[in-house]
């Protein structure tokens, strides 16, 4: 399955926290045109570097699927770092 | 691995028992350990965890804690196995520069996913009286 949630959640030296819940399909949507351009030029550059766009894209999917489910999270001293794909 | 399991490594490692009562202790052990489950296989790990924490640092103790998929890692290794011949050359050159002299060439996509599958095994521990490191899957 796609992400679906993307939660990034941070706090700064000074104690100011942040939390941001970003919903991927809906933002993905938005940017469609973008993303067009972004897979065009990448097809391109993979013409250009002889390697097989079919075979990119798969790849691509497939880390995009396996995402769900990975987190990262970083704390030093005062700053603190969370990102969190489900 | 369970608690008792790293005591006996850790008496071992310690000189405090010999190989061979480590090795009778770890069977004693094994044997108390309760049957798998109606499914019979051990649960595949989906996980790779890293843990640190950290009490050096100017400014403060410091923490990470990395959940990855080991899923993602094996379709990261198949969208390397893209990468071009002239792209592998050069990083061939570098790492030959870093005194890594590695063939990225030689390394098919299957040995690399037999390297992932093996990492069910993996547990790394790293004990400092300030600094402690876990590298293990669940």
């Amino acid at each position: 399955m796609i992400p679906q949630l993307v939660t990034v959640r941070w706090r700064r030296p000074t104690g100011h926290r942040r939390r941001a819940w970003i919903p991927v399909v809906p933002v993905a949507l938005v940017l469609s045109p973008l993303l067009l351009l972004a897979v065009l030029g990448g097809v391109v550059a993979c013409l250009v570097f002889r390697i097989s766009p079919t075979g990119a894209l798969v790849g691509v999917a497939r880390v995009l699927w396996a995402l769900p489910g990975t987190r990262f999270e970083m704390e030093y001293g005062r700053t603190a770092v969370l990102v969190s794909v489900r | 691995m369970n608690e008792e399991r790293r005591q006996i490594l850790q008496m071992l490692a310690e000189n405090r028992i010999t190989a061979d009562e480590a090795e009778r202790l770890l069977d004693a052990v094994g044997r108390e350990l309760p049957e798998p489950g109606p499914g019979g296989a051990k649960a595949r790990p989906k996980y790779l965890r890293v843990i640190m924490n950290s009490e050096e640092g100017d400014e403060g103790p410091s923490k990470i804690n990395i959940r990855v998929p080991l899923r993602l890692l094996r379709a990261g290794v198949r969208l390397a196995s893209l990468m071009p011949p002239v792209a592998i050359t050069r990083a061939n050159e570098e790492l030959a520069r870093a005194g890594v002299p590695i063939d990225l060439a030689e390394l098919k996509p299957q040995q690399l996913e037999e390297l992932v599958d093996a990492l069910d095994e993996l547990t790394f521990d790293l004990d400092d009286p300030r600094n402690t490191m876990r590298v293990f899957c669940e």
